[in-house]
């Protein structure tokens, strides 16, 4: 193919899509660092602030500090072999550290005293510094983080050019022959897939440093106050120099921070050496864990180029052939609308609730940790799990035999009887109502005193049950609630499947000799086969997650005997607030309807393909 | 096969219309395919479904054979009907759905196997057994649809417009084949359409019919050379005939003429004098030149068929058609000289009856 004026557009416009891929995943890097050197320089700035109030000890008037001290412990942290952090410390507006240094603007400590909260200031983190009793602003304390670029920097420079050579290759194969360019852009895959990495890499790197730097200065920070203040020594009372992290007695260990599971969640800790022969273990989230996220997009954006290089090796094939493009593109318009809506609130969920259904995730824990098959694995041996997909396997039995009601009920009506109009209303009225409405009128008819059903079953000298306290009667009495309420859908769902079958096809029939039962079995059902089809997989569904009736009716009870799987997870996550677990059983769910709708369509889409 | 006799059968859909049958009686003699003709809406799809049993007259005798089934079902009146739009059950095979009629009433599997076997021999079905009614041809769904009555041996055929739906090159084939058909099982069929060239092909006899009433029984000879009044002679030929109104004057005489407005015919009038409607096929009206014959028409229209070409005439704003051999030299316009077929000609009262 030659390359037209328009080939040349769509070569630019992958060339544009390479160059702006390869920006954004080389920036990823150091927008994530920057991103980890402030949070660092937040949680030191924090720290030292603490430490500063532990050590430092109190003047001869008042709260607050004895000056001369306060100066001499912060030029001390100047002097702390193996301190990362450059920390400046503010007594009012004066620099202490850095004696020359520029006065704390006052409106910036004004702000401070009156939101005494951990600031960023352009270039680093301002920490307010309380007095003894924690109660007034009497400084601050700036900290400034650096990350150290680390020798990955060389590699993503390296693999960068090489990222660049493939997508200008791939980019001058648009326009060219369909193989030729789908190894192109393969190749300048393969090489974006190594940059996304390499980037990736260097994110999880930074957020790794940022977790041990603060380790290392803090286990300094601690030994330091143990060291000045002997009679202090125990974790607890120096765990205030470490908030959002543990101080726990531990074994003793070397200056680096390691990686180990404490009762199943991910931590980085090192250890810290109070005294001879006395030793705490320093414990905190390691910030890598939290960056899945990044790491995630990073990849992702490196994929950009390929797929935008992809688009325009379509564009140009297609430009050849513009009314192509046209339709296409006006296919893929006139999807938008519905589609999106579809991915936004449906697509993403799923994908949201397979993530999550593979980490554990509680409400009151702050980190969710990979966990793999965990959740899937606690399914299996919850006894409960399996009890509510018995409980939901029972309860879905009703449908079957509401539709045989609703589809006598439609033979019924379908001949243009008197009343048939008013009768379809009413008929359809409970599937319109509000589901909780509808629950609270059965709520009253299943009254175990003075309800309307045991009243006629004392009338009739039976002896009157608690229909929905029973273990023996609860399921069934939710069933025929459950049938209720569908039976008028389905049954005008079979009044227009009836109506939609030929007179002529009855008549012939009756011509041929066939009474009315032959001409039911033989001519009306197999043509309603696909009305009775679809009625079936929704109603299935629909059953499988009924879920208001059971929580205004019975919520679970008796003894679990209506404890339904939807009801479970409704429990899992908002009693118990298993976020994980509950999308385990939820997809598990989705699985099974998915699997059961398959199996009937198969089953019996068979003989009525046509029909 | 049996007859089949209709006495003075009326039927209403609503009590306040205007009768779908009115008053109808006809007989279908044993073995004969009589064609039941007539435009939309003229009663002829009630008169079957009647026969068949799917519509209850409000009045009247219907007979198959001696017996009387007026208000039987359709099951057990022995018919078998084909509908317009064959009607074949889709979710059944072709051979399941011939086999229908003869599993419903309880024959015995191998009977079945042999008829359904007989019947798609004879139909050229044997092919197509096992498949689905919407994987055949339109011609093929028909023949299966025959196949499906054929294979009930049933005292009469009741036949709604079968050949309606078809392209016009299968009709004439599978009519041919219904002819056929019919000889060869000497079946009694009613065979309804509003095709009168169908009609002339096919019946052995013709009944026309127009709101709910039979307006003449006859063979096809019989109906297009002697129609019974008025609409017979306008409904059936291509185009229907032309029919003129005028007043007849000297009755009894030998110059008794019909006077048309522009065209003064000379007739046999024997005693009626009045209001009268003129009968003349294309055929036998001829033209010459400008004032040769009855008189001298205005061409309104020339339509060249090929073999023939209808020229439409005025007649004081009546309409006059002549066919004529070849492509004359005609225009929209001319004068021409106009003579008619004294042996051809009709006469009808003012009520639209035949004269004599």
């Amino acid at each position: 193919m030659s390359a037209g004026p328009g080939v040349a557009r769509w070569r630019l416009a992958a060339l544009v899509a390479v160059g702006v891929t390869a920006l954004l995943a080389v920036a990823q890097t150091p927008l994530a660092r920057a991103h980890y050197e402030r949070a660092l320089a937040e949680r030191s700035a924090v720290s030292t602030a603490a430490y500063l109030a532990l050590v430092t000890p109190p003047g001869r008037s008042g709260s607050g500090y004895d000056l001369p001290q306060l100066f001499i412990r912060s030029r001390a942290l100047e002097a702390l072999p193996g301190f990362r952090a450059r920390v400046e410390v503010y007594h009012g507006t004066a620099p202490l550290v850095h004696a020359t240094g520029d006065l704390l603007a006052s409106e910036t400590l004004d702000g401070l005293r009156r939101q005494p909260a951990v600031r960023w200031t352009g270039n680093g983190a301002l920490a307010p510094l309380f007095d003894r009793d924690g109660w007034h602003v009497v400084g601050a304390v700036a900290a400034q983080a650096d990350l150290p670029e680390g020798p990955r920097a060389a590699w993503v420079a390296g693999v960068l050019v090489f990222a660049l050579v493939a997508g200008g290759l791939a980019a001058q194969a648009v326009g060219a022959s369909p193989d030729a360019t789908r190894a192109a852009i393969r190749r300048y895959a393969a090489a974006a897939a190594l940059l996304g990495l390499v980037a990736a890499a260097d994110v999880w790197a930074a957020a790794r440093d940022s977790s041990d730097q603060w380790l290392g200065d803090t286990r300094l920070l601690l030994q330091e106050a143990a060291r000045l203040l002997p009679a202090a020594r125990s974790a607890p009372s120096l765990a205030v120099i470490a908030p959002d992290a543990e101080v726990v007695a531990g074994d003793s260990g070397g200056p680096a921070p390691e990686r180990r599971e404490v009762a199943g969640l991910p931590r980085a800790s090192v250890a810290v050496r109070l005294a001879p022969g006395h030793w705490a273990e320093l414990r905190t989230a390691p910030a890598e864990v939290g960056a899945l996220g990044r790491l995630a997009l990073a990849a992702a954006l490196a994929l950009l180029g390929p797929l935008g290089v992809t688009g325009a090796a379509w564009g140009a094939r297609a430009s050849a052939a513009p009314r192509h493009l046209r339709e296409t593109l006006a296919g893929w318009g006139f999807l938008l609308p519905s589609a999106l809506p579809l991915a936004v609130f449906t697509g993403a969920p799923l994908v949201f609730a397979l993530y999550l259904s593979l980490h554990r995730w509680s409400v009151t824990e702050p980190v969710h940790p990979f966990v793999g098959l965990a959740n899937y694995a606690r399914l299996v041996r919850d006894p409960l799990v399996g009890r509510s997909l018995a409980n939901a396997a029972l309860y879905v039995l009703y449908v079957p035999v509401s539709l045989v009601l609703a589809l006598a009920v439609a033979l019924r009506l379908n001949r243009q009887a008197w009343g048939a109009r008013a009768l379809r209303t009413a008929f359809v009225l409970p599937y319109m109502a509000s589901g909780v409405a509808i629950a609270l009128v059965w709520q009253a008819l299943y009254r175990p005193d003075g309800g309307l059903i045991n009243t006629a079953v004392a009338a009739a000298h039976l002896s009157p049950l608690d229909w929905l306290g029973d273990p023996r009667t609860a399921l069934g009495a939710l069933m025929i609630v459950g049938a209720w309420v569908h039976l008028g859908y389905q049954m005008l769902v079979y009044l227009v499947g009836l109506q939609g079958i030929p007179r002529a096809y009855l008549d012939a029939a009756r011509v041929d000799g066939a009474n009315a039962w032959q001409r039911f079995r033989r001519i009306t059902l197999p043509l309603l086969r696909p009305v009775t089809r679809f009625l079936l997989v929704t109603g299935i569904v629909g059953a499988f997650q009924v879920f208001t009736a059971i929580f205004v009716l019975t919520g679970g009870g008796p003894s679990h005997t209506t404890d339904v799987v939807t009801y479970r997870i409704y429990q899992t996550a908002w009693e118990y607030g298993q976020f994980g677990v509950t999308s385990a059983l939820a997809l598990v769910v989705c699985l099974v309807l998915g699997a059961a709708a398959w199996a009937e369509f198969r089953l019996l889409g068979r003989r009525g393909a046509d029909a | 096969m049996a007859a089949v006799t209709l006495r003075r059968i009326t039927k209403r859909y609503d009590p306040g219309a205007k009768p779908a049958l009115n008053d109808l009686s006809l007989e279908v003699a044993a073995g004969e395919l009589l064609v039941l003709l007539g435009p939309s809406g003229s009663g002829k799809t009630t008169l079957l479904r009647c026969i068949a049993g799917l519509e209850e007259p409000d009045a009247g005798t219907i007979l198959i054979g001696e017996r009387e089934v007026t208000h039987l079902p359709p099951g057990v009146r022995d018919v078998a009907m084909v509908f317009q739009q064959y009607a074949l059950y889709p979710h059944l095979s072709v051979r399941a759905n011939i086999a229908f009629g003869l599993e419903v009433r309880r024959v015995p599997a191998p009977e079945i196997e042999r008829r359904v076997g007989e019947a798609a021999a004879r139909l050229g079905l044997g092919a197509l057994l096992e498949r689905r009614p919407a994987e055949l041809s339109g011609g093929e769904r028909q023949r299966v649809a025959l196949g499906r009555a054929v294979v009930r041996q049933p005292q009469a055929f009741l036949l709604d417009e079968p050949l309606a739906a078809l392209d016009a090159p299968r009709r004439s084939e599978l009519r041919t084949e219904l002819v056929a058909l019919q000889r060869a099982l000497g079946a009694t069929m009613l065979y309804v359409t509003q095709d009168q060239v169908e009609a002339m092909t096919l019946g052995q006899r013709i009944a026309v019919l127009d709101e709910g009433r039979v307006r003449q029984v006859g063979t096809p000879a019989e109906v297009y050379g002697r129609p019974a009044d008025v609409f017979v002679a306008r409904f059936v030929g291509n185009p229907g005939m032309n029919v003129l109104k005028g007043r007849g004057r000297g009755a009894g005489q030998k110059s008794s003429v019909v006077d048309c407005g522009g065209l003064v015919v000379p007739a046999t009038l024997e005693s009626y004098e009045g209001e009268i409607h003129l009968g003349v096929r294309p055929e036998h009206v001829g033209l010459g030149a400008a004032d040769h014959g009855v008189g001298t028409l205005e061409v309104r229209a020339v339509e060249p068929l090929g073999p023939d070409t209808l020229v439409r005439l005025d007649v004081g704003g009546q309409t006059l058609v002549a066919r004529v051999p070849g492509i004359p030299p005609l225009r929209p316009g001319d004068q021409v000289g106009v003579n008619l077929d004294r042996q051809h000609l009709h006469l009808f009262d003012a009520a639209g009856e035949r004269l004599a």
